[in-house]
């Protein structure tokens, strides 16, 4: 579960630059989300603030039902972030590892067996379409090919928490089909995500309540209880 | 495996920190420090030699000791103690347990021998040399060279003592400057290892920020560059602790006559190559030993403390 009272973010104190208002929603466990709005309006911070890349520096959040601010101790944010799956618009792949080690990070970090992160790896690549490039370094992939790691990274530790910043603009339609579809039954199975896009033709796809920002403040939340 | 070896998590901290440089300052570092040691354990050994045995020794000159102590008229007679038995027997006096002796021929003969050469030197008026070693906790009568010059005209007392309270003190002076040059010395190695372990993370700040959002630990990434950086240190200080052996070696040899001398043995000869280990001293040998770990541990520290420092700019 994902609540936010009256949270703000400034990038810098010294310039005082407010990038999040006053944002004030909650996301029931399993809630689907999604997060719209022009450019610029806030959708990546608010995802890195979800993200625990930065932390308020106004209001109250609460994240898989546990709060976050700078009195918790870092060990406490180990454990969220373990617990939450990110799709960076950038991807973020480590381009020394192959696909199949990069996938493999969040197990291995959480140090699970050798052998049950290898049925892993193995699912989730055929899952996405990239069975047959496991041993590919991430730098000579296409951005499809990226994309499709960088999604498979997010969820291969089934996350209670997923975030995706625009995690469609390099799939092919019939992948990206199958990626809506992924994250409704994940969403059916308890995990809670939030999606930001601009992809109308997804939207239309997958009806699912959105967030609507604009210059850093929430101007809809179709969520909300009326 | 290793703790932190050969993970593949894209931080390959052997390119991050190369082992060139910190492996060579660190071996550098260690020889300074292998030859500090060396000079402190020397320092503390003179420090107590001179606290210890060499402040209860007195040597006593008797100049003319075969002469009769009073001349007498009858010439033809000269009956009576001469100079040295009579100072031999005030030292009498002295404290029980006490250890009177007088050289010899030869064993003065041998003392003189760097100066005089092994020619015959019977024909100098050399003087009578009585070595006095006193019990421990015991001095020196006050009065004694007086009483000696009393009834022998000439004698000379010389009291290690007196002097050796300032060789102690020039010996602690070292100790405190070995001290200083092995906290220099740690000192820069930190700042090597600091300096290092920062380039690293510049060099390797994405994939950090990435493994941070992810879910790793601080605990992790700061054990992965600290266990390289110990793992340089450790095999860099090996390297220059046996380096420095070379140089100590010789240095010990040709210092282990003077080191051996006391006041039964007075050789003077080098020792034999193999013989040598016998006489570096065993606590100069667990310093040597204890070095290349203590270097790790330095280096391990330090990278430990500066990654998780730089890793609180990351909530």
């Amino acid at each position: 579960m994902i609540r936010l009272e009256n949270v703000s973010w400034r990038r810098s104190k010294k310039q005082n630059t407010q990038v999040l208002s006053d944002l004030s929603f909650s996301i029931p466990q399993g809630g689907f989300r999604w997060l719209l709005g022009p450019s610029g309006a806030g959708k990546s911070s608010l995802l890195s603030l979800l993200h625990l890349e930065t932390l308020p520096t106004e209001g109250r959040m609460l994240l898989l039902g546990k709060p976050v601010s700078k009195a918790e101790k870092r060990a406490h944010f180990v454990r969220l972030r373990q617990r939450i799956g990110m799709v960076h618009q950038d991807y973020k792949l480590i381009p020394g590892l192959s696909v199949a080690d990069n996938v493999a990070l969040p197990l291995r970090l959480q140090k699970r067996p050798e052998d049950e992160i290898q049925d892993e790896i193995q699912a989730i690549l055929k899952w996405v379409g990239l069975g047959e490039r496991l041993n590919a370094p991430a730098a000579s992939l296409s951005g499809g090919e990226q994309q499709r790691t960088a999604i498979a990274r997010a969820i291969i530790h089934r996350p209670g928490l997923i975030l995706a910043d625009e995690p469609t603009n390099a799939l092919e339609e019939s992948q990206a089909h199958r990626l809506l579809d992924m994250f409704a039954e994940l969403s059916d199975m308890g995990t809670t995500m939030v999606v930001a896009t601009h992809n109308e033709a997804l939207i239309r796809r997958l009806e699912r309540p959105a967030l609507y920002l604009e210059r850093g403040r929430l101007v809809r939340d179709e969520g909300a209880a009326p | 495996m290793m703790p932190f070896s050969g993970r593949k998590d894209g931080l390959s901290v052997s390119e991050a920190l190369p082992d060139r440089s910190l492996f060579t300052l660190v071996a550098m570092m260690s020889f300074l420090a292998a030859l500090t040691l060396a000079g402190a354990t020397g320092a503390r050994a003179l420090s107590a030699r001179w606290a210890g045995g060499a402040a209860q020794l007195v040597t006593v000159q008797v100049p003319d000791p075969d002469q009769p102590l009073k001349p007498t008229s009858n010439k033809k007679d000269p009956t009576g103690p001469s100079r040295a038995e009579t100072v031999l027997a005030d030292l009498n006096t002295l404290p029980p347990g006490t250890v009177v002796h007088r050289l010899d021929k030869e064993e003065l003969a041998r003392l003189l021998e760097p100066w005089l050469g092994e020619a015959d030197n019977s024909a100098l008026p050399l003087p009578a040399i009585i070595r006095i070693r006193l019990p421990d906790r015991t001095q020196v009568p006050n009065d004694l060279e007086q009483t000696l010059t009393a009834h022998v005209p000439g004698t000379i007392v010389e009291h290690n003592a007196s002097w050796g309270e300032r060789l102690k003190a020039l010996a602690n002076s070292l100790l405190a400057c070995a001290g200083l040059a092995l906290l220099t010395v740690g000192g820069i190695a930190t700042l090597v290892t600091g300096l290092a372990t920062r380039a690293g993370l510049s060099t390797r700040r994405d994939i950090i920020e990435i493994l941070h959002g992810l879910g790793a630990s601080d605990g992790y990434i700061a054990g992965r560059f600290a266990w390289r950086t110990a793992m340089l240190g450790l095999g860099g200080s090996l390297a220059g602790t046996v380096l420095a052996m070379v140089p100590l070696l010789v240095l010990f040899r040709m210092a282990a006559p003077f080191a051996n001398i006391s006041f039964q043995s007075d050789t003077l000869l080098l020792p034999d190559w193999k013989t040598l280990q016998n006489v570096i001293p065993t606590d100069m040998l667990v310093a040597f030993a204890a070095l290349p770990f203590a270097a790790a541990f330095i280096c391990w520290i330090t990278t430990q403390s500066m990654v998780r420092l730089w890793l609180r700019r990351l909530p």
